[in-house]
């Protein structure tokens, strides 16, 4: 069983660097909840696909061996840093690359001291690996990538998982509807910013908890078709490929608003 | 204090590639060259900049895309090592900038005052984008001119190209009466390219210019339709057209920057200077100048 877990994350910084918030502050301890539930898979290493991490060119995978400093976001910066020290497993990460790149999906290695590393992958980190020694790869979203391209990109790093003999447990960073208010909020005040777009994003979590993959790519499609979505949902992708296509039934952590979009936190055993 | 005044605005593209071929001593990465044409043209660029000694450059770039409102760099000393998150092997770049705080806490205010949604963005850490340092450089590798940094609210692709432009529209004129009523001599920057169609896939060489060219000729096309006009001062035209640019050209224009420019600046019908066109990783890029100072005279 080289997936053995996989787990669902929104990547916005508010259940971080607000959780005074009411709805911030549940999908905060959802999070918390999340990185039990992980820690008690023991894998060797976490698998990240972050939405927010955006490539254009190839399929991007970080390759040194530390990730440390403070991010700031752009648009939430004035509630503070992030800071981040995520190691990475190179081996995994490296394999990843060339399987990548010999099955036709050009991929390259990141290794550069101040790379800016995504929000999203700091928010996942933060709350999956608080004590930064879980060996993590990090991989990105090509905007140019569809659904089936981002499944593949799972199921690499299953079969490099499988090859490698190690326990992985993926993690799909990213948000559901993506409806954001345009205007300040109150934070105590924040909710989906529309019936529709909740009521989407429920179909989802319901589908992600019926363990039926066919279902979750129709509910993803039926809701990116419908309105603005996270990158059309392609984190889920990424999931789906990496538990080969066959998902257990999820349990939904917390499904919350975040500034009027959907953000849900959810466990997806293999 | 006199009635400050634009004295100029350039379209001044930031494709990373230009400072990585001039391989100044704030970059990392070293290059054979490359990109000579547009590097040639930013030299033209940059002999009128000189010429016109403004007190303040305002960039708008693409590359600092903000949800909520429009922001503004609001810390008087920014510095760091900006990474461009696509081209990690070209622009490794380790930058230093003062900002005009108080022209840009007047543009935030007026801004606001005019029905946007805007903010300062205080936070000392703050890493600032790389779209706003490669224009910088590439107009003024000197660092020496304070600088007014405005991100771009996502709202032409969140809402739409005519609602969101309506917004940069007003954000342009509000930048104009922020200028005014704090007399200073500024020139604007624009950070777009035009038409944005790029390969997928970068040479082994980066700068291996054999392979550089328009990434499909329609774009091309379209390119050099809009330049003529530009360069005719057919100014209204290109705002009618603009929208259908922007849908068939994939142009970077979408993002605001252009059009903040053009609103600050009265949508002048006058001839814009190109100093020059090239491809990057083929999208289109023109270095454009319109100079007010010298229309007016």
């Amino acid at each position: 069983m080289p997936v053995v877990a996989a787990f669902v994350m929104p990547g916005l910084p508010h259940m971080v660097l607000k959780p005074d918030a009411p709805a911030w502050q549940r999908l905060g301890k959802a999070a918390t909840a999340a990185g039990a539930a992980l820690a008690a898979y023991r894998p060797d290493t976490v698998a990240i696909y972050s939405t927010q991490w955006i490539a254009v060119l190839d399929q991007l995978w970080q390759t040194k061996p530390r990730l440390s400093g403070v991010h700031v976001d752009e648009n939430w910066y004035e509630w503070g840093d992030l800071p981040f020290d995520i190691t990475i497993d190179v081996a995994l990460a490296e394999a990843c690359v060339a399987a990548g790149t010999k099955s036709g999906l050009r991929s390259k290695g990141v290794n550069y001291e101040g790379f800016p590393i995504d929000t999203g992958a700091i928010v996942a980190a933060h709350f999956l690996d608080p004590g930064h020694r879980q060996p993590t790869i990090v991989t990105a979203n090509n905007v140019y990538h569809d659904w089936a391209k981002t499944e593949q990109i799972g199921g690499i790093v299953r079969a490099m998982a499988d090859e490698q003999n190690k326990r992985v447990a993926v993690v799909g960073v990213g948000g559901l509807s993506a409806s954001m208010f345009r205007r300040p909020i109150d934070p105590a005040e924040d909710h989906i910013a529309n019936p529709h777009d909740d009521e989407a994003n429920r179909k989802i979590l319901t589908a992600l908890e019926s363990g039926d993959a066919d279902r979750v790519r129709a509910e993803a499609a039926a809701a990116a078709g419908a309105g603005p979505t996270d990158f059309g949902l392609k984190h889920l992708a990424f999931v789906l490929g990496a538990l080969g296509g066959k998902p257990g039934k999820a349990t939904v952590h917390g499904y919350e608003p975040i500034y009027g979009t959907g953000g849900a936190v959810v466990e997806v055993p293999a | 204090m006199s009635q400050g005044e634009i004295l100029a605005g350039f379209l001044a593209p930031h494709p990373p590639h230009l400072v990585y071929a001039e391989n100044p001593a704030q970059n990392e990465p070293r290059a054979e060259g490359g990109w000579e044409q547009l590097r040639w043209a930013y030299e033209r660029a940059r002999k009128s900049l000189d010429r016109l000694k403004p007190d303040v450059l305002l960039v708008h770039s693409p590359h600092w895309m903000t949800n909520v409102g429009h922001h503004f760099l609001g810390v008087r000393h920014l510095s760091g090592k900006s990474v461009d998150p696509i081209f990690p092997n070209l622009f490794r770049y380790n930058f230093e900038l003062e900002v005009d705080l108080e022209l840009a806490e007047a543009c935030c205010s007026t801004a606001r005052d005019m029905g946007l949604v805007t903010q300062m963005m205080r936070n000392p850490n703050f890493r600032v984008d790389y779209g706003t340092i490669t224009t910088l450089h590439m107009m003024r590798p000197q660092w020496d001119i304070p600088i007014v940094g405005l991100s771009a609210n996502n709202s032409p692709y969140y809402l739409n190209t005519k609602e969101g432009l309506e917004e940069m529209d007003i954000l342009g004129k509000a930048t104009r009466k922020a200028i005014e009523e704090t007399g200073r001599r500024a020139v604007l920057l624009a950070s777009n390219t035009l038409c944005h169609y790029h390969f997928h896939e970068e040479p082994d060489v980066p700068e291996d210019m054999s392979r550089e060219h328009p990434q499909n000729y329609p774009g091309y096309k379209w390119d050099m339709r809009m330049i003529d006009l530009l360069r005719r001062g057919k100014t209204r035209e290109v705002f009618e057209i603009l929208p259908q640019f922007i849908d068939e050209a994939f142009a970077e224009v979408k993002s605001g920057a252009f059009t903040w420019m053009f609103s600050a600046m009265g949508y002048p019908e006058i001839p814009g200077e190109l100093h020059g066109y090239g491809t990057v990783i083929g999208t289109g890029n023109a270095v454009m100048e319109w100079d007010l100072t010298a229309a007016a005279a």
